[in-house]
């Protein structure tokens, strides 16, 4: 049997703080925007994020207050793109990635991301 | 996968169905195989475009005989040929001309040939792909209302590695693959024997790999590359020999599959 094509019904916020999404699956997944931030896809975070931490790193204005979406578009069927409000808007999140970031208790055992670990 | 810029699904009202023709490796003769179905379309009494996406490499001008670029005070693009509206690069690049250009570029010409040119009604919208999993790849699926891709290779195990990378890559963007359609699959001989050049059962093998239709295979013929260079595509010169009824049969091929496919759903948005 073919097995279903993950895709979302519906998307909302939870809070302030998370998306929720509706699965077709069922599965209900929330998901922190500073856990989505932190395993943003694209080429210049996955850089960053294989760096050591700088601990004297000075913090750009955009970056002091918490981080937050300024829009979420669809890329085809496949995928979002997100604007955040310090201006970055190039990670492609793909609905597999982002079931796999999902932070529901059942999912949060079995994963292990960065903000997540 | 680095987006490009804001890129919202174009609104592309007046096209029914939209094709892309792929394949991962260049010189399988994708663009042969996007003419003459266009054309095999066509005879059909489908109202027919063809956009050729190469941008670097345009083969459509030399395929449909049509020479130097047009003067668009006095052409109004998308040209009309063989039965069927065309558009390329070639047409506004002369042939000597490189176009240097990086994947923003490549977006914006794409849409730029979708939405801004007036290709009135049509039921077939059959885009010729650059190989590769590229810029012009990328810009189409994110953007494009596309229904599905067909898939050239050759039946080479050197074409196959490359073509997996296609399929995996429509795949992975969630657009309906039609099927695969084997091209220089063997040649018959004035001995009447058949040869088998590049080796058999490749495309057959591909599809069942992936579990997608095998939509059939196209003989290699010299007659093909000839009146594709001569500007008039077999179908359009020889609409009844046997590489045309294959091609008309491609073409009910994948119309059938067009039909059964199930369209992509539309992702929900979020208002913020």
């Amino acid at each position: 049997m073919t097995p279903i094509q993950l895709f979302p019904k519906s998307l909302g916020k939870k809070g302030e703080d998370a998306l929720a999404i509706s699965w077709n699956d069922g599965h209900e997944s929330f998901i922190s925007w500073g856990h989505i931030r932190a395993n943003c896809p694209c080429a210049t975070c996955k850089e960053e994020r294989g760096k050591p931490k700088d601990p004297f790193r000075v913090l750009k204005p955009s970056e002091i207050g918490p981080l937050r979406p300024k829009s979420i578009s669809p890329m085809g069927h496949y995928a979002y793109k997100i604007l955040w409000s310090d201006g970055h808007d190039t990670g492609i999140f793909t609905l597999e990635h982002l079931r796999s970031l999902c932070q529901c208790d059942a999912c949060s055992k079995n994963t292990s991301t960065p903000d997540n670990p | 996968m680095q987006p490009q810029g804001s890129m919202p699904k174009l609104s592309l009202p007046n096209i029914r169905n939209i094709i892309a023709v792929a394949s991962g490796k260049g010189g399988v003769g994708k663009s042969t195989v996007a003419a003459n179905l266009a054309i095999a379309m066509a005879q059909s009494g489908k109202k027919v475009g063809l956009l050729d996406a190469d941008i670097y490499g345009p083969s459509v001008p030399t395929m449909m005989g049509i020479t130097g670029t047009v003067d668009q005070a006095t052409t109004p693009l998308p040209l009309e040929k063989h039965g069927l509206k065309l558009m390329s690069m070639g047409f506004i690049v002369p042939p000597t001309q490189a176009v240097i250009w990086r994947g923003p570029m490549i977006h914006r010409a794409l849409t730029q040939f979708l939405t801004d040119l007036d290709w009135g009604e049509l039921d077939y919208m059959i885009i010729d792909l650059p190989p590769g999993t590229g810029d012009a790849q990328l810009t189409l699926t994110q953007t494009v209302p596309l229904n599905g891709a067909v898939i050239v290779t050759t039946p080479q195990e050197v074409s196959l590695i490359d073509a997996r990378k296609g399929i995996e890559m429509f795949r992975q963007v969630r657009v309906p693959i039609f099927g695969i359609i084997e091209n220089m699959s063997f040649f018959m001989g004035e001995d009447g024997k058949k040869y088998s050049i590049f080796g058999t059962g490749g495309g057959e093998k591909l599809a069942s790999e992936y579990n997608v239709p095998f939509l059939g295979a196209l003989p290699m013929d010299p007659k093909v590359a000839e009146s594709g260079d001569a500007g008039l595509p077999i179908v359009a010169k020889h609409p009844e020999s046997g590489i045309s009824l294959a091609y008309k049969s491609l073409a009910t091929n994948i119309q059938e599959e067009l039909k059964r496919a199930t369209p992509a759903g539309e992702l929900p948005r979020l208002e913020l």
